[in-house]
């Protein structure tokens, strides 16, 4: 060692010391990178978590309902028929029925306006859940019995957040305070699993919005999008990857699927009015047309990832299977296709969760409208959980704010199943 | 020190190669070449070599790396044709048929040449599934029981039946290395082919798989006419019959294989084989 040799010159320092003065410095630089590594985890964890807890907050009321038991006077002259047969065929007048039931539970209430006001304590659709009840029961007619109906979303969303009775709230008069104190206080209300909220298409009245129309309206788009996507990708890339010969056509061609790939998603919406809707003439609003959108802006998505997974499948395989005698065909499908798999579905499942959120496209093709029904197929009108979410969150009614976080969350479970699926498949893959 | 200098000359232009000294032909060939050249774009890898794969013999191509002998043996089954920028020109036949016709389908041609890479390449599926693969694409077997023949009688040939018998569905990638040589060797078998092309079949082995490889070889030689490259001189001094060296794309020297290891004509091959370099 140099420093045993001459010892005057002490400052040198020998290889071991230098390395062993340098190392203190790395493993600060290490100790350093892991701590910022750390922070930026749980920063984002942190975020994640502030996101999701306050979504549940939000969305819990929404998943329960308010419901009152009224004494429902069926009196022949208030509903101006009186046989079976009538109420059968959805005759009478049960819109008078529920008002004048009502006004004989609350004797007191003279004045018009406050009757009007005593009218709205119930959801609007109460005269047809009252209809609904003399229907299944007609041996009611010209009796009185008690039937439970919603309560008005105002009346809804003032319970939920459990206000002292009898105290005024937001949209809730001190008039309106006592009735519901009295109802409350009589036993006739409470509170009920909202199960229609999974069973029920959008309405105006926030009381009987659901998401199954929306559901329904993004399970069929999806379907569209893989259906056609899928396979489409994966032979585009299989052919690039293993087939096409290497000229400037191909690198034309792979310039401009990496392009399309970036193209803002609102241009295919309007691709997809000017072409598929106005030249096609597909109908408007139909999630097959949704999904063709869809297709176009997934497809560049899929293609770039399943031809860098083909690429990344080793020579040495494809030397195997054609060594044998194998064709091209036989090679790429029984071969490169299975082990590139994973990497193609990894890739298939972030260009579909990217179609799952988008909105924009759609907006161009009519898929934005209200819309009632639940579709029952792929031409017909719907919308799809984003933009439904979109539609509520811009509601004035406050039931509505419950409403749009619960949807969020449907829409994050559907995303949630959707991914778990693939990681299943996935793993199916990578075993053999 | 290592004299770079002196090793250099060795390799240099200082010793020409006029033409291949030695015998290039066989009495009984069952493959010919002539006059073969291959180029990757403009730059030759393979200038004008000529020679016979003699029938059920063992033929060992060997030289320094990058003398062009993995490409001349993939010219022999037209795997260069998977390269874009490779070409090939010369006579090349098998049993007198040009296997660079115009209506020679390759795939056939590989069904009747086989070849066993430098690396074992199993498939990602279960032993059986591997030696299966190849009668399962070219039709060779009517049915179950015929393929499963097929299967055993392969993995017999290739010495490894007696070692996975038991365990024919496990993956073919969870054998050993040596063992999943033997599987492709047994996989190239199974297609019947009538020549095996293998390119350093032993060089990722340890030396006792190697052995097992090598002693395969000898019996294979039987029925097949085998054309070996390998990087050991050891090696090809024990398999083969006859021996080609390459150098620099160029074929120096042929003949068999001891006189080529115990008394070479050019001065190329000597000082090859006495270890000056490569």
């Amino acid at each position: 060692m140099t420093s045993s040799n001459n010892t005057a010159q002490s400052v040198e320092l020998t290889t071991t010391e230098k390395v062993a003065f340098s190392l203190k410095k790395r493993h600060r630089k290490e100790r350093n990178f892991r701590w910022a590594g750390k922070l930026a985890v749980s920063f984002g964890f942190l975020l994640v978590v502030i996101l999701l807890t306050d979504i549940f907050l939000k969305a819990r009321p929404a998943f329960h309902q308010n419901w009152v038991t009224i004494e429902i006077d069926y009196r022949a002259e208030w509903l101006g028929v009186d046989s079976a047969e009538a109420v059968a065929q959805g005759e009478g007048n049960y819109r008078s029925v529920l008002r004048k039931s009502l006004y004989q539970m609350f004797p007191e209430v003279k004045n018009r306006r406050a009757k009007r006001e005593l009218a709205k304590i119930v959801s609007t659709n109460a005269e047809f859940a009252i209809q609904d009840f003399l229907k299944e029961n007609p041996e009611n007619i010209g009796k009185s019995t008690q039937v439970r109906v919603r309560l008005d979303d105002d009346i809804d969303s003032y319970l939920k957040d459990e206000p002292e009775l009898g105290s005024i709230g937001p949209r809730i008069n001190e008039r309106q305070a006592k009735w519901i104190q009295r109802l409350v206080e009589d036993g006739r209300v409470e509170k009920l699993w909202n199960t229609e909220f999974f069973s029920n298409g959008d309405s105006r009245d926030p009381e009987l919005a659901g998401v199954k129309g929306a559901l329904t309206g993004t399970l069929l788009t999806m379907l569209v999008t893989l259906i056609l996507s899928f396979p489409l990708g994966v032979a585009a890339a299989l052919y690039l990857e293993e087939f096409a010969p290497r000229n400037r056509w191909t690198d034309i061609i792979e310039v401009n699927i990496n392009n399309l790939a970036a193209v803002p998603s609102i241009i295919f919406g309007l691709l997809g009015l000017a072409v598929i809707i106005n030249m096609f003439g597909l109908p408007r609003s139909a999630p097959l047309v949704g999904g063709i959108v869809l297709t176009l802006m997934t497809l560049p998505t899929i293609i770039i990832a399943s031809r860098a997974s083909i690429k990344a499948v080793p020579p040495s395989i494809r030397e195997a299977a054609l060594g044998l005698g194998a064709s091209k065909m036989q090679t790429a499908f029984g071969h490169v296709l299975p082990m590139a798999m994973p990497g193609i579905l990894t890739g298939t499942i972030i260009g579909m969760a990217q179609a799952l959120g988008e909105t924009a496209p759609l907006l161009m093709i009519g898929m934005v409208a209200f819309i009632v029904d639940v579709p029952g197929g792929v031409t017909d009108a719907a919308t799809v959980l984003p933009v439904q979410i979109y539609l509520w969150a811009d509601s004035p009614e406050r039931a509505f704010l419950a409403k749009t976080s619960a949807a969020i969350l449907v829409l994050l479970s559907f995303l949630l199943v959707m991914n778990s699926c693939a990681a299943l498949l996935r793993k199916k893959f990578e075993k053999n | 020190m290592i004299d770079l200098s002196s090793s250099e000359s060795l390799v240099s232009d200082e010793i020409k190669i006029k033409e291949t000294v030695g015998d290039i032909f066989a009495d009984d060939a069952k493959m010919s070449m002539r006059n073969v050249n291959v180029f990757y774009d403009e730059k030759q890898a393979i200038k004008n070599v000529s020679l016979d794969l003699a029938r059920n013999q063992v033929t060992a191509l060997i030289g320094p790396s990058g003398c062009g002998k993995s490409t001349f043996l993939r010219c022999l089954n037209r795997m260069n044709d998977t390269i874009p920028i490779c070409r090939v020109e010369g006579e090349l036949k098998l049993e007198g048929d040009n296997i660079y016709a115009k209506n020679l389908d390759p795939v056939l041609l590989r069904a009747r040449v086989g070849m066993v890479f430098q690396k074992p390449n199993p498939f990602p599926k279960s032993i059986y599934d591997n030696v299966a693969y190849g009668p399962k694409i070219h039709g060779l077997a009517t049915n179950k029981a015929e393929l499963d023949e097929i299967v055993v009688s392969s993995l017999q040939k290739a010495g490894l039946f007696n070692e996975v018998k038991d365990r024919l569905e496990a993956p073919g990638t969870g054998l050993s290395g040596g063992q999943q040589q033997r599987l492709c060797i047994a996989r190239t078998i199974a297609v019947s082919p009538e020549v095996i092309l293998m390119d350093e079949p032993a060089s990722a082995l340890d030396p006792i798989a190697t052995a097992v490889i090598e002693e395969l070889i000898d019996e294979l030689k039987e029925k097949y006419t085998i054309a070996i490259v390998t990087h050991s001189m050891q090696q090809a001094a024990r398999v083969s019959q006859t021996t080609a060296y390459f150098h620099m794309g160029q074929l120096v020297e042929m003949g068999k294989t001891d006189q080529i290891f115990t008394n070479p004509t050019h001065e190329l091959t000597e000082n090859y084989i006495t270890g000056r370099f490569g």
